[in-house]
């Protein structure tokens, strides 16, 4: 049964296949045939030169949700394939030239689909980051694979080659695609791995995807720098040469060396510029044959079976195959998971907003949705606009940056950030003897956490503390921080010179819409702060930036839950200190030994390790860093050389030196 | 950088087993005309020695002085200036004559600070160039480590 309104997710493609302005969600209220094209008479126009007047129809009836080509000049793929015809199933891609239409789950409820409703095309706008008002995971409609799996914490090899479902066995698979699969799989490569042994299971093209979209949202193109040490590479798992000495090798400059020598305390942390990473990545996916090994596919679950293996099942995307032949097992000995962020959401208050004004959403954005369009306008726009930026993060600091090169064009442009409390130069946090900088009443630190909680005494006494000291250190190192660059402070000081940035102390009680007035003044948002002082401040603002970040939350991964659930797996903890006492605070990551495995999910020989973000609170405080997935990868591959059973050979010194002079010279390992 | 204490130890133990000895020995020949004279060549390897002796004395310091850094850190710039922080303690306090096993002499005029420094500066030049990034490359898990040898 199909439940009204269904809905689609909209996304516009640029040319370099990234999205364009926000997402939009399309409500089809009731059954019947809707025409998708460039047409007048379609019911929902879409534009470009490559869409067909008449492209296609989405044809809603009771039992089902379908797509039918209309005879286009260009095509209809559905997840990849072309199609004439094809019944969707949630989740389901359409793309046609231009444009990704993305069917959506049924609404929570009727109330949370009608409030967006009302205007039938383009109601609101969502960001790709799935956003729910609770904490039930996106509820799923799929059939596959729960016959197989549906109360079973075994599976039988038997029985699932009984399904009918193509089956592929492997050693080892890595779940999720994207960087944390890729450093796990170029580990095991050096170290010695067929690639023939290999898969990794993910829906990204290239390693960097996600990552990349992340980096361009928050305004980092591919010239500007990222904030990582010239030694995380994760195209490298030795970390040498290091990027700063790339940089002289392709001709750009000597001076990331000397920053190299002087950082942190002598000069500025070098940090590499993202185009330059992204561009190793392609070379090292290239020598260590990642295309190969990646199925390009989504992964729906994952079980024990009955030899000690793992049966891995998976929605083949593209490719030949179609229908029921895309839904796949893979089985494999061992399994690593780096699935990344899983659906995310924004804080409390601005989720409030977005939800109950969905036509105010031009106005407000979080800093990791695409909201270009902010910018351009403001720039295009004559007269003052003024833009509320909240958060002191490195987010923060490079939207201000951002919006201070928007004032080249329109110089009327005003910053007033937001943030909860003023820092004094001696209020930064305190970690025994040391206290962290404070410029600008924001905290200084070259990386998001302190250096030695990389490699350094902080990773020893982290990873040998016991889980509240663990989680008290986490809450003492922590926090927001931001890079000491002397271009930030500069336009922080030489704004609030000239007026055009003031930092404004306070929380946010409240966000509202403020309709547009006329031709000269379009909508806008008004943005109440109650100050420390006890007054309420009421700021009229056209554009509210949000750097408050994102809450990650492994239960709202469908994937990541269902595991919880079967296995009863066990998950870390934040802690807080308040008056020398630490409380215990809401569950984080998924809980695994310093080798990063889950122990939960040992199978007889079988072994399932984990990375990143999805591992918060566990053995090793920088987990969602390059490093720190180079870490866990070499935590995790040590550990299967250790136990023998999986037959990796360790990489001793001179395999060590071998394998490192195979990557110089660019040599398959 | 950033050591731990272990780790300063360790890696300036092997940097002096590995790049300081054979260095030293080499030169200690040039010295001697490509002779084998242990009466000469000791010279150069106590001095080396002793700089090391010192430095494993004075890394406790170098540690606490890192825990009251915010990063625990401790810059490529610090060691650079340390080392030779190092070698001006022990080549001044050998001229004075009061380190009995090397002799005063040899550390006497502009010659003997030439040859000293020159000695200095082909051990250092390399360990520190090795420091840099090619340790990494042969022992691939010594900068999660914080500068020790071994397994995880």
């Amino acid at each position: 049964m199909i439940t009204f309104p269904v809905r689609f997710r909209v996304r516009q493609i640029g040319i370099d296949g990234n999205t364009v302005g926000s997402s939009r969600i399309l409500l089809c209220e009731e059954p019947g045939a809707f025409l998708i094209g460039k047409s007048q008479e379609a019911d929902v126009p879409l534009t470009g030169d490559a869409v067909s007047r008449r492209h296609l129809s989405l044809v809603l009836s009771a039992e089902d949700v379908r797509v039918q080509d209309e005879g286009s000049t260009n095509g209809t793929y559905v997840n990849g394939t072309r199609v004439d015809e094809q019944v969707l199933a949630v989740g389901d891609q359409i793309s046609i030239p231009g444009w990704i239409l993305e069917l959506l789950a049924a609404a929570e409820s009727p109330a949370s689909a009608t409030r967006i409703a009302g205007v039938e095309v383009d109601a609101s706008l969502v960001s790709r980051l799935v956003i729910t008002d609770d904490d039930a995971p996106p509820p799923t409609r799929r059939t596959f694979p729960d016959a197989e799996f549906e109360g079973k914490e075994t599976v039988g090899i038997e029985a699932l080659r009984a399904s009918g479902h193509p089956i592929e066995e492997v050693k080892f698979c890595a779940v999720g695609g994207g960087l944390g699969s890729f450093v796990w799989v170029d580990h095991l490569r050096c170290y010695g791995v067929p690639a023939s042994d290999i898969r990794a299971i993910g829906t990204e093209e290239v390693c960097y995807q996600t990552y990349k979209r992340y980096c361009k949202n928050s305004q980092i193109p591919d010239h500007e720098r990222l904030r990582s040490n010239a030694l995380s590479r994760p195209d490298n798992i030795w970390g040498f040469p290091g990027y700063a000495m790339r940089e002289v090798g392709k001709g750009i400059g000597v001076k990331g060396i000397f920053q190299v020598f002087g950082e942190p305390t002598l000069s500025e942390s070098y940090t590499p510029r993202a185009g330059d990473v992204f561009d190793s990545l392609d070379v090292e996916a290239k020598r260590i044959g990642w295309s190969d090994m990646l199925l390009k596919a989504q992964v729906l679950g994952l079980r024990k079976t009955s030899d000690g293996r793992y049966a891995v099942a998976y929605k083949l995307w593209g490719g030949e195959a179609s229908g029921q032949a895309r839904n796949r097992f893979l089985i494999a000995d061992a399994v690593h998971l780096s699935t990344g962020y899983p659906a995310t959401r924004f804080v409390d208050d601005f989720q409030t907003f977005i939800t109950n004004h969905p036509d105010a959403r031009a106005q407000v954005a979080n800093a990791y949705e695409p909201h270009d369009q902010m910018y351009v306008e403001a720039e295009r726009r004559g007269g003052p606009v003024q833009f509320v930026v909240r958060g002191r993060g490195i987010v923060a600091s490079r939207i201000i940056q951002r919006l201070s090169e928007a004032r080249a064009k329109n110089p009327e442009i005003r910053i007033l950030h937001s943030m909860r409390s003023a820092i004094g130069p001696r209020d930064g946090a305190v970690f025994r003897k040391a206290r962290r900088l404070v410029r600008n009443n924001v905290e200084i630190q070259p990386f998001n956490w302190p250096k030695s909680c990389w490699g350094g005494d902080l990773r020893v006494e982290y990873e040998n503390a016991s889980e509240e000291d663990r989680g008290i250190m986490l809450s003492q190192l922590g926090g927001t921080t931001t890079a000491e660059r002397s271009d930030w402070i500069a336009i922080a000081e030489r704004g609030a010179e000239e007026g055009w940035y003031r930092p404004i102390y306070g929380t946010i009680s409240d966000l509202a819409p403020l309709p547009p007035q006329g031709e000269k003044q379009p909508a806008g948002v008004q943005v109440s702060i109650d100050t420390q002082e006890g007054n309420r401040e009421e700021l009229n603002a056209d554009y509210l930036v949000d750097c408050t970040g994102l809450i990650a939350d492994i239960r709202r991964s469908p994937f990541l839950a269902d595991l919880l659930d079967t296995y009863h797996l066990s998950r870390n903890h934040a802690y807080r200190l308040s008056d020398g006492r630490a409380t215990k605070g809401g569950p984080t990551g998924l809980r695994c030994t310093n080798d990063f495995e889950i122990e939960g999910l040992r199978n007889g020989n079988g072994r399932v390790y984990a990375a990143g973000t999805i591992t918060t609170g566990g053995p090793y405080l920088a987990v969602d860093s390059f490093l720190g997935l180079q870490y866990s990868a070499l935590r995790s591959v040590d550990h299967l050389v250790t136990e023998r059973i999986h037959k990796v050979r360790n990489l001793g010194p001179l395999r060590s030196l071998g394998g490192w002079a195979k990557w110089m010279t660019g040599a398959r390992p | 950088m950033i050591p731990t204490l272990a780790g300063r130890i360790q890696t300036r133990l092997f940097l002096f087993l590995f790049i300081g000895i054979p260095i030293t020995l080499l030169y200690g020949l040039y010295w001697t005309g490509w002779q084998w004279d242990w009466r000469t060549i000791q010279i150069f390897v106590w001095f080396l020695c002793t700089i090391t002796g010192l430095g494993l004395l004075l890394d406790p310091v170098y540690i606490f002085l890192q825990t009251t850094r915010w990063d625990r850190d401790w810059p490529f710039a610090y060691q650079f200036f340390f080392s030779w922080v190092e070698f001006g303690i022990v080549f001044f306090v050998a001229r004075a004559g009061l380190i009995p096993y090397l002799p005063e002499f040899a550390f006497q005029g502009g010659q003997g600070l030439w040859i000293a420094t020159l000695h200095f500066t082909l051990v250092f030049v390399p360990s520190f160039l090795f420091l840099l990034g090619p340790l990494q490359a042969i022992f691939v898990r010594w900068r999660f480590k914080g500068g020790q040898f071994g397994k995880m």
